[in-house]
């Protein structure tokens, strides 16, 4: 079967307003854990129902238990006014619920029609027609104001172009109830618009929205309604008319908005590191300086050059002109060895990619970095590896059971304090930083925070990269910003309106 | 924070223990059933020589271990096992002291092993196309050097040392030994052990963190090498002849010792002692299927399903079910 963009929603728009989901005493409990404790909550057509709350706080366990992933404990879930058993991802789909996940669950080697219709290909005789399908699926992604061919390799794609696809895909699906989860961490501001418009045109065909999100000014945009969870219970629901940013944080945290932007301030000491008119590939002329003390922040689209240009600061690529001064001398940085050598500490985009050994101990990927130093010439000390380890599970209160436990075993803010808390012991001079927020909530993003101002005590200097401007413009003391490769404003800490950064930014 | 607790699945704490005393038990079941059911089993002599056979696999399987954990493989073992053979019996034949010629041979071993390295590293090529191109080049070029011909060695000290024991052991046993306990120090109790875990794990998130991993796959590959040119000096003084067409098949052997023993193909997860124990089950399984008048074709049949089956229960006790 296939489907034209006409026919995407055969169906009548439903009726605005009805029920068309009830969550009744949902429960999911895990050997040992509560993970969600008796929810009652009903969804209605056509709304956007945005959920609110911390990692660990029962939004993942509800998509799973919504999609058929994972079967609940106790409870029921009424559908359209009848009993579902959701007990296969199969059912969920047929039903017409369907996800879209933070991370793009699709086929990288496919291309982008071949993935639209994965599961559901126009064959004729067993034979693919394949032309038929680019030819739909590039109708469907224009039609919904895409700009992107459907021939290409999805892997082509940029990460948020790949999670716009993977959301037109669920909409091809007779979808009556679609479930985005954090969709926008990875996207550019205007990728997310076009997001936010299809979101809005599903809404308007009487789609049920379930929109999660770590991104306040998101959820006030979108939503009709925003419920928040909290250690698995249902705290609230409210009209999102009727309530704001501050008292949604203190439902979720307990704790309110000031402290979450926990910034000090310290008297910048000696330039830790200076780029002079630093060229590379993706970033032309930059010349700036950190020191100790201070974080710098570097604010910019996504390709806006600021991830090169710290990777080429740590050897990870070859400058192309200008040049790198460590405290006041010049200094050839030739591979991460060598920048790691002279005190300088990346903690990387890309956190499964890039940043952790998922399937080894939490331990290992703490000590990874110091191996050296609590090993003499052949063999490893277990007793530093265990204090170093346990130390530093301790000081950044990594929820783990024990040091012995998979990193892949923990929740995304508590892996990302691994890739953070691995260089705390190595004793790093230049602490660079980058996006180490994206999809941490809201109380480890405050405890990360808080792991600054430790850190620049210590008299350390720390690079700031971020997609997110209020992380960016509360914490920076200096804030330079970045557009197509070129250093085009500097800032001191909140000297320039949040709308002049975005302006300069764009271009 | 809120004191809320976390989904964690507990953590496998001493799995590798736990999944080698059940490798061990098995190996003892085998042994106990092999003993009622045959009368030649339990003698000295087929004793003896089981331990010679799985010796030589087992110390492979070790090497094997190494590249398998950083994600890749070695198919050449068997190849430089059979190239050894004919260098060590070149070289004594030669007139070379044997303590010279056998580090002659290890030398080639490591030289192999770290033109692995090169290709894998430098040319970018996957692990298994250039141990695959070393299989056969280096089989031709065994024939080469010899014709063809098997080389008979002249050095009745040197071919006694296979045959001999040490207080009732099989000296090759005790090469097991020799090679196993420096082994598991390097792979669980030093850096470099941690970091060919790393590398198999994530190469990407090590090289951020420092690691050399160019340097980690190099070693990974040089210690395989090594191991095998070792294989081949033992099985040229166990036959008393060089013949690089020896030791076909080995390889396989030397892979499934490993994936038997908890190696996990895709890498990050594997010990010393599982490619070890993991080798005598194989032997065991062929010696016994001997003796037991088994038709030797069923013997593959039986190592596959074995593979299959032990692969199959370990994966469903890591998922933790």
């Amino acid at each position: 079967m296939i489907s034209t963009a006409q026919d995407l929603h055969p169906a009548p728009a439903l009726e605005p307003g009805r029920t068309i989901l009830e969550l009744r005493g949902l429960e999911k409990r895990y050997p040992g854990t509560h993970a969600l404790k008796p929810v009652n909550l009903a969804f209605k057509s056509g709304e956007i129902h945005a959920i609110v709350g911390e990692n660990g706080a029962g939004k993942s366990t509800l998509i799973k238990l919504l999609t058929g992933v994972m079967p609940r404990t106790s409870g029921e879930v009424i559908w359209e006014g009848q009993p579902a058993a959701l007990a296969t991802p199969h059912e969920a789909m047929a039903l017409g619920i369907n996800a879209v996940h933070q991370e793009v669950v699709l086929c990288r080697h496919l291309t982008v029609a071949a993935n639209m219709f994965l599961g559901e290909e126009n064959s004729r005789f067993g034979i693919l027609q394949q032309r038929a399908m680019v030819k739909e699926a590039q109708k469907i992604i224009d039609d919904l104001g895409f700009d992107l061919p459907a021939h290409v390799t999805l892997g082509d794609l940029t990460i948020g172009q790949q999670q716009l696809i993977a959301a037109a895909r669920a909409t091809v699906r007779g979808t009556k109830f679609l479930i985005f989860d954090e969709p926008t961490a990875y996207l550019t501001r205007k990728e997310a618009d076009q997001l936010f418009t299809l979101i809005r045109r599903l809404k308007g065909e009487g789609v049920t929205i379930i929109y999660i999100s770590h991104r306040m000014e998101e959820v006030f945009e979108l939503a009709d309604r925003v419920s928040v969870l909290r250690d698995g219970t249902l705290v609230g629901t409210r009209n999102i008319a009727e309530t704001n940013d501050a008292e949604l944080v203190k439902m979720m945290i307990n704790r309110s908005i000031e402290q979450v932007y926990h910034k000090e301030h310290f008297t910048p000491g000696a330039a830790i590191i200076e780029a002079r008119n630093l060229s590379g590939k993706g970033f032309e002329d930059i010349s700036m300086t950190v020191r100790a003390g201070e974080i710098v922040g570097l604010y910019g689209l996504i390709g806006a050059g600021r991830s090169e240009f710290v990777t080429t600061l740590y050897g990870r690529h070859r400058k192309s002109a200008g040049q790198i001064l460590w405290q006041d001398k010049p200094v050839q940085v030739n591979s991460e060895h060598d920048a790691i050598k002279l005190g300088m500490a990346l903690a990387p985009e890309s956190r499964r990619d890039q940043g952790l050994c998922l399937n080894l101990p939490v331990g290992l990927n703490l000590n990874l970095p110091i191996y050296k130093r609590i090993s003499n010439n052949l063999l490893i000390s277990s007793a530093q590896e265990k204090t170093q380890a346990d130390r530093q599970i301790a000081d950044l209160r990594i929820k783990t059971p024990t040091r012995g436990a998979l990193a892949s075993s923990l929740s995304g803010g508590n892996q990302q304090k691994i890739v953070i808390g691995k260089w705390l012991a190595h004793g790093a001079k230049l602490f660079i930083f980058d996006e180490p927020t994206v999809g941490v909530d809201v109380g480890t993003k405050a405890e990360i925070y808080r792991l600054f101002g430790a850190l620049l005590s210590k008299g350390a200097g720390i690079i700031l990269i971020s997609s997110y401007l209020p992380e960016v413009y509360e914490l920076a003391d200096t804030l330079h910003v970045f557009r197509r490769g070129r250093l085009v404003a500097s800032h001191g800490f909140r000297a320039a309106s949040h709308e002049d950064v975005l302006t300069q930014a764009i271009g | 924070m809120s004191t809320e607790v976390i989904p964690v699945e507990k953590p496998k704490r001493n799995y590798n223990v736990l999944f080698g005393l059940t490798l061990l038990a098995l190996l003892v079941l085998l042994w106990i059933i092999l003993s009622l059911a045959t009368p030649s089993f339990a003698s000295g002599n087929n004793i003896a020589n089981l331990l010679r056979q799985g010796s030589m696999i087992a110390i492979m399987a070790v090497g094997q271990t190494f590249v398998i954990i950083t994600g890749g493989i070695d198919l050449s073992v068997g190849a430089v096992v059979g190239f050894a053979t004919v260098i060590v019996a070149l070289l004594i034949n030669a007139g070379v002291p044997i303590w010279l010629a056998i580090l002659a041979t290890l030398l080639v071993g490591v030289a192999i092993g770290m033109f692995h390295g090169f290709g894998i590293v430098k040319m970018g090529l996957p692990p298994f196309i250039i141990t695959l191109a070393t299989l056969t080049s280096l089989r031709g070029i065994g024939l080469l050097m010899t014709n063809g011909n098997s080389i008979n060695i002249n050095s009745d000290s040197f071919t006694a040392f296979s045959r001999n024991s040490f207080i009732g052991i099989p000296n090759l046993f005790w090469m097991v030994i020799l090679v196993g306990i420096p082994a598991y120090v390097f792979l669980h109790h030093s850096r470099w052990g941690r970091y060919l875990f790393s590398v198999g794990s994530n190469a990407e998130a090590s090289r951020l963190s420092g690691v050399n991993v160019q340097r980690t796959i190099y070693m990974a590959y040089t210690l395989s090498g090594l191991c095998a040119a070792f294989v081949g000096v033992l099985l040229a003084a166990r036959i008393g002849i060089g013949n690089p067409t020896q030791a076909e098949g080995w390889e396989l052997q030397a892979i499934a010792s490993s994936v038997i023993g908890g190696t996990s193909l895709f890498g990050a997860v594997g010990s010393v002692h599982g490619p070890l124990l993991g080798a005598f089950i194989l032997a065991t399984i062929n010696n016994g299927a001997n003796l037991l008048n088994v038709n030797s074709f069923w013997q593959r049949i039986i190592t596959g399903a074995l593979i299959i089956i032990i692969v199959y229960f370990d994966g469903l006790r890591r998922r933790g079910k």
